[in-house]
């Protein structure tokens, strides 16, 4: 209960710095907005014009499509509002020094990196992008859905979250030992997800689909669960969030090791800017 | 300051101790010829770097210590260790009696650090706002951060771009706010590696002051290192120097001083423009008719010098002052570069 007092209380914080931050300057505020959009609906866009044009890609109709990018979209947006200041990035974290400031403050490594890269402000125009086109598959789409499909829903999407996140540290954690060579290694592996993230997977052949849900697992970020969530696959909502336990597990002991290593060495070079603004 | 007396003080005095560290660094070295390729790829040459052997260093409560040494000698690596970023390769840390790296969260609510090419502050936000953050982070009960934060603003002056933001400040005043930042939480015992450097003289002076005034008002203890010694004379009673890894000088200034003889500067304006030729000195330069010399006066004393100049030229005016800290500190490392050759 007290550390979830201390979860809320740092992020109520953030919030405030965060909505500061964005009123501050209303100029800067409306090119955030619209240029957070325009990259969110860009992303989505080609697929979209797809399965609108052949109404449908392979098994998926339009609008469960649509379902799938709204899914995406989502995923995208919790963690950009999440896991700002290159928490989500948090190879630059590592490889520029920065760790030493999470060292130094009096909580739990983990409890800054959840809380510190809040933005619920200015980090919520993807997410909002997202709720949209998800909102709007979900109105299109003809089917009842149960409060056990809410609950799967929310617990794939969160698991959705956690496996970019695990992918993101997981490689990450390198920086531990090559801080400049491995200080973008993180960004290269989200982009790689977030840019793969809206293709429907199914044509594929089963290798490269095997790759693409285990040491690339691209595939939970949205084409799998929402396959699940929809009926499209044999229905078992309980992968994606086994999958992300699994994922967690891995990113926690490299980043572990890293910490220890990182605690051995410290680091040798240090550059200030990132994870303050 | 008065340097504590070791002998007379209890064990729970003592606010830092570090007993025997070792701290090892490996460096990869890299040869540049096209042949090493693979051997730089998977065997590289490991080069140990010993930054610090065998260190035993004890800081009383209440005491100001200056931590000195040319670059590379161990003394950020020694604030790392005393500030939970770092553990030692061998011998034990303790700091207000705790282990820092293995009491990590409750050991950095009691301490302050400040790297000076290092900040603290939210960037884009008003200084105000990283303050607020503090008290959230650090968990300062409301009443506390708001006398603090009378305190601080007092002391340091902050009030006066306590609304701006962080990046638009200059390099002074970024370095008071993340004083006043630090002290919020109310440490014992700060760790301030550099934190003048490039800031202009006022500021600095400013610095200082304010790092006497919370020694002698609230007893903190404060260790810090710097390149300028002149400015760690003014603050410390004791300075600690540091060179290889070793702990090369333990005293105060006056004692450091005597480890290269007493030296001075003797000026002589004669009616000559030539030097008077003095023997038991170092000629260092004539303007005009004022002749600079360098002298230790331990070996020779002012008047017998006087005696020589005044049998070989009319003396117009003397003047003599002991030579800058930094003078003494020039020598000594110099002495240690020889020893290592």
């Amino acid at each position: 209960m007290k550390t979830l007092t201390k979860l809320f209380a740092r992020w109520r914080v953030q919030a405030y710095l965060d909505f500061m931050w964005m009123t501050r300057d209303f100029r800067f505020f409306l090119i955030n907005i619209i240029s957070d959009t325009i990259l969110n609906l860009a992303g989505v866009t080609a697929v979209f014009l797809l399965a609108e044009r052949f109404e449908g890609i392979g098994l998926w109709s339009r609008d469960q499509i649509v379902f799938m990018l709204g899914y995406a979209a989502l995923v995208r947006g919790l963690l950009d509002m999440g896991f700002s200041y290159n928490i989500l990035h948090i190879s630059r974290r590592i490889g520029r020094g920065q760790m030493d400031h999470t060292l130094m403050q009096p909580q739990p490594v983990w409890m800054g990196l959840l809380t510190e890269g809040f933005m619920p402000f200015s980090g919520s125009w993807s997410l909002l992008t997202g709720i949209g086109i998800w909102t709007w598959a979900i109105f299109q789409l003809d089917a009842v859905f149960t409060l056990y499909w809410w609950l799967m829903f929310f617990c794939n999407l969160a698991s959705s979250c956690a496996i970019v996140l695990s992918f993101s540290f997981a490689w990450g954690s390198l920086a531990f030992w090559a801080p400049v060579a491995a200080e973008e290694i993180s960004s290269r592996a989200v982009n790689f997800m977030f840019q793969l993230k809206s293709f429907p997977l199914d044509g594929l052949s089963t290798y490269v689909l095997a790759s693409m849900l285990t040491v690339l697992p691209v595939g939970f970020v949205a084409w799998y669960p929402c396959g699940q969530l929809l009926g499209i696959a044999p229905a078992n909502l309980w992968h994606t969030p086994l999958v992300a336990m699994v994922f967690s597990l891995i990113a926690w002991i490299l980043f572990k090791k890293g910490m220890q290593h990182y605690e051995q060495t410290g680091s040798q070079r240090y550059l200030g800017f990132g994870h303050r603004g | 300051m008065n340097r504590p007396d070791h002998n007379a003080t209890s064990v729970s005095d003592i606010a830092v101790e570090l007993t025997e560290v070792d701290k090892i660094f490996y460096q990869r070295q890299r040869s540049e010829k096209v042949r090493d390729v693979f051997k730089n790829l998977f065997r590289p040459n490991v080069r140990e770097i010993r930054a610090l052997q065998k260190v035993n260093l004890e800081i009383h409560c209440g005491e100001i210590v200056a931590y000195a040494g040319p670059n590379g000698a161990g003394k950020s690596t020694t604030v790392k260790l005393l500030s939970s970023v770092l553990a030692p390769t061998s011998g034990t840390v303790r700091c207000l009696g705790m282990d820092p790296m293995k009491d990590r969260v409750h050991y950095v609510k009691r301490i302050g650090v400040v790297f000076g090419q290092r900040t603290e502050l939210w960037w884009d936000q008003p200084v105000a706002a990283s303050f607020e953050w503090k008290r959230v982070v650090w968990d300062i009960p409301r009443d506390r951060y708001d006398a603090m934060l009378d305190f601080v603003k007092e002391l340091l002056g902050i009030d006066a771009f306590f609304n701006s933001l962080a990046r638009q400040l200059s390099l002074g005043q970024k370095m008071r706010a993340d004083l006043a930042l630090m002290l919020m939480h109310e440490p014992e015992i700060l760790f301030l590696d550099e934190p003048t450097i490039g800031v202009d003289v006022l500021a600095k002076r400013n610095i200082l002051d304010f790092i006497k005034n919370l020694n002698r008002e609230k007893g903190v203890t404060v260790m810090i290192t710097s390149h300028d010694m002149d400015e760690l004379e003014q603050l410390a009673g004791r300075i600690v120097m540091i060179d290889k890894g070793h702990i090369a000088f333990d005293g105060d200034f006056g004692e450091l001083r005597g480890q290269f003889g007493d030296r001075r500067h003797l000026v002589i304006e004669t009616a000559d423009t030539s030097p008077p030729k003095l023997s038991g000195v170092q000629f260092i330069e004539s303007k005009s008719n004022r002749h600079h010399f360098t002298f230790d006066a331990a070996q020779i004393s002012i008047p017998t010098l006087l005696d020589q100049a005044a049998e070989q030229t009319t003396i117009h005016d003397v003047e003599t002052h002991r030579a800058p800290i930094d003078d003494v500190i020039a020598d000594m490392y110099e002495y240690w570069d020889g020893k290592e050759g």
